[in-house]
């Protein structure tokens, strides 16, 4: 199973018969309600617990875990570093700066002005590791979440909200501590016991308390409208939209998408910051074969019994009840889809960052 | 032998990527030094010797694509992006050592459908395996022997891409490995711009983008069976005077913009209109679009790599219809 557990990003999935994933697809795939294995609705979320602060060694760190057992622990450590200008990000003003009063700007808080890399911060700064038992670190999951996971933190602000000076340029702007210095973050996460594809939404949410407790130890200032960004995992299933896809659900997704979503400065709004296809695992399992076309079933079943029928979701024609893997893309109608419901006011996103606010940070 | 199975365990190389060492290799220095610069060479870098994007908001650049240039290979590719018009004059009438901005290049090689060796479990579909590697002279700055993280999500994202694409239930128990080698990266930003708030990786897009193109040209000459010919397209939203509203360009050439707010990049197959990877990057919200026009900024971010992508499908049946053509004169 090994080479097969490598070939997908979104892998780990678990082994189900033909029989069953064509069971699971068409409950889910029911139109208007679908039908999950838990019996949650499709926007619901399974219930979890969630608790920062639980490392000693750490600057800041947090723990969740669902109700099924899953579990991850992320901690965070910074460390102040010198900031080293390589030759390509050599900048006219900057350099002219350099050769002028160095020494004197030296104590100088380096936040004002714009547009050099001593002032904006680097994304290089915050460095992000995934660990999942059974995965080498140089394979596609782990690698995949953790630059997912990367580029929505250091891109959560990068918009630039007007509203407050403090988090002008966003987390790296924020790790800057003067011209010659900054913080660089460690962000390690650990997923524990029975980990699946889920992993990457719980830890997203925990760095969601991560960036509070941070900003607290960093600036101890009443900075707390930004909030980290959260990652959610949304899969469409024929014409239905579900969230927080347990792993049997991603097993039978159309398509999997993660998307990034962050409070747009201080004001309610949503705002969208990444959006990623990935590999539905759909693709790599085994097909059925329908009874017309197997030579044990010879004669067993009336020719009008399977009949193919037009799935409209995927275009494909299909025997009612014997599984296909999925094969091609994912409509744009479908996508804009997903999207809407996760940004819409008082959608699927608000709910969770308001329900992520609930968690005390001290 | 025993020497041979210690060097070659799992365990050893996995401590050796962990660290990221590469230990076999005598590297330089991996931050690059920096040259000594005069005071008085200063002002030669100037706003004003900015690349600055020639071409329409909706045109895209031209795209070299052949197929089979690598006969050891069972399907292959070359790409290569049409050099700005910044970096064509640079090159008629150089004025500094520093090219303005870079043009992708890039080579694709397709070895398979092969058997899987024993040692691997049955696998009822094609077993994909992608590899994109930067030469280490590829980008401004070095990239190591060793893939870093970029490479590596960037090969993921060019799997999910092309799996999409392949009917991999008439190849079981087989393998295809896609290695792509790039020789020349697209840039972040231009050189002379330190990276500010709006700094990410936007190069990688349009070379994810060039991946596609590549890789499923290169699928195509290896006579492997897809739905479609994947091809790619890069959207972005960028800012050229300061204080404007984003607005939508297709095909940027980041060194050629001041800043880009977001970028979007698919990898799309025409006839079915169907997205098989979607790689969306930054805020779309603040997007300057028609007063008519009801889509939100995403949307039309999506749109407009969908549109990129469809103008390069056509490059790519062409560079297909070479490949078949070839392949037909060697037959006969």
């Amino acid at each position: 199973m090994a080479a097969q557990q490598k070939a997908s990003s979104a892998s780990q999935t678990p082994h189900l018969s033909p029989a069953e994933l064509s069971y699971l697809y068409t409950s889910l795939s029911l139109p208007q309600n679908p039908i999950r294995p838990d019996g949650r609705s499709p926007t619901q979320f399974r219930p979890l617990t969630a608790e920062p602060d639980i490392l000693p060694g750490t600057n800041g760190s947090a723990r969740i875990g669902f109700a099924d057992g899953t579990q991850a622990v992320v901690g965070v450590k910074a460390e102040v570093e010198k900031t080293v200008l390589s030759a390509d990000t050599l900048d006219a003003s900057n350099l002219s700066q350099q050769q002028g009063d160095f020494a004197a700007q030296e104590g100088r808080d380096g936040r004002e002005g714009a547009g050099s890399a001593a002032v904006a911060g680097h994304g290089s700064w915050v460095q992000v590791s995934i660990e999942i038992p059974g995965f080498r670190d140089d394979d596609a999951l782990p690698v995949f979440l953790s630059e997912m996971m990367r580029e929505s933190l250091v891109g959560s602000v990068a918009g630039g909200n007007d509203s407050s000076d403090e988090m002008a340029g966003g987390l790296k702007g924020r790790l800057v501590i003067n011209k010659r210095w900054h913080w660089r973050l460690y962000i390690d996460s650990q997923g524990e016991e029975d980990p699946f594809f889920d992993d990457d939404w719980a830890v997203a949410e925990h760095l969601y308390p991560r960036g509070t407790t941070n900003s607290t130890v960093k600036l101890s200032s009443s900075v707390p409208q930004v909030r980290p960004p959260i990652t959610l995992l949304v899969i469409s299933v024929g014409e239905n939209t579900i969230f927080d896809p347990s792993r049997e659900e991603i097993a039978v997704a159309d398509a999997v998408l993660a998307i990034s979503v962050a409070r747009d400065g201080g004001d309610k709004n949503l705002k969208l910051l990444s959006i990623r296809t990935i590999d539905p695992p759909s693709r790599l399992t085994q097909p059925a074969v329908p009874n017309s076309e197997n030579v044990n079933a010879l004669g067993a079943t009336a020719p009008t019994e399977d009949v193919a029928v037009l799935n409209p979701a995927t275009g494909e024609e299909e025997v009612p009840g014997v599984w296909r893997p999925r094969r091609g893309g994912v409509k744009r109608s479908v996508i804009a889809q997903m999207v809407k419901t996760v940004l819409k006011k008082g959608g699927v996103g608000e709910e969770v960052l308001e329900g992520l606010e609930g968690v005390e940070v001290e | 032998m025993s020497i041979l199975n210690v060097f070659n365990s799992p365990t050893t190389f996995a401590l050796a990527t962990c660290v990221m060492a590469d230990r076999r290799r005598i590297n330089g220095p991996p931050g690059g030094t920096r040259p000594a610069i005069y005071a008085t060479s200063l002002p030669s870098i100037k706003d004003a010797d900015r690349a600055r994007r020639q071409r329409q908001p909706s045109e895209l650049r031209k795209i070299f694509l052949k197929t089979g240039l690598i006969p050891s290979a069972s399907g292959s590719s070359y790409l290569e992006f049409e050099p700005s018009a910044s970096l064509a004059a640079a090159r008629a009438n150089p004025k500094s050592l520093i090219p303005p901005s870079s043009a992708l290049k890039l080579a694709c090689t397709v070895h398979g459908p092969k058997p899987l060796p024993r040692s691997v479990a049955f696998s009822p579909n094609i077993v994909l395996t992608t590899h994109v590697k930067y030469a280490p002279f590829a980008a401004r700055k070095r990239k190591g022997h060793i893939r870093d993280a970029s490479e590596r999500d960037l090969g993921v994202h060019l799997e999910t891409a092309l799996r999409g694409a392949i009917i991999a239930e008439r190849w079981p128990k087989s393998g295809l490995d896609i290695t792509i080698t790039i020789i020349e990266a697209e840039d972040d930003r231009w050189w002379g711009d330190a990276p500010d708030s709006h700094d990410a990786s936007w190069g990688m897009m349009n070379v994810l983008a060039g991946c596609i193109n590549a890789a499923s040209a290169a699928i195509a000459d290896a006579h492997i069976d897809c739905l479609d010919l994947v091809s790619g397209g890069v959207a972005a939203l960028v800012t050229d005077n300061d204080g404007g509203a984003p607005q939508l360009m297709l095909d940027t050439d980041p060194a050629e913009h001041r800043s880009i707010v977001s970028a979007c990049v698919v990898g799309y197959m025409p006839a079915r209109d169907e997205i098989t990877a979607l790689w969306l990057k930054g805020g779309t919200s603040k997007a300057a679009l028609d007063e008519q026009d009801g889509r939100s900024g995403h949307e039309a971010l999506v749109d407009g790599a969908v549109d990129a992508a469809r103008g390069a499908h056509m490059v790519l049946g062409e560079a297909v219809k070479e490949s078949m053509e070839r392949a037909l004169g060697q037959t006969t």
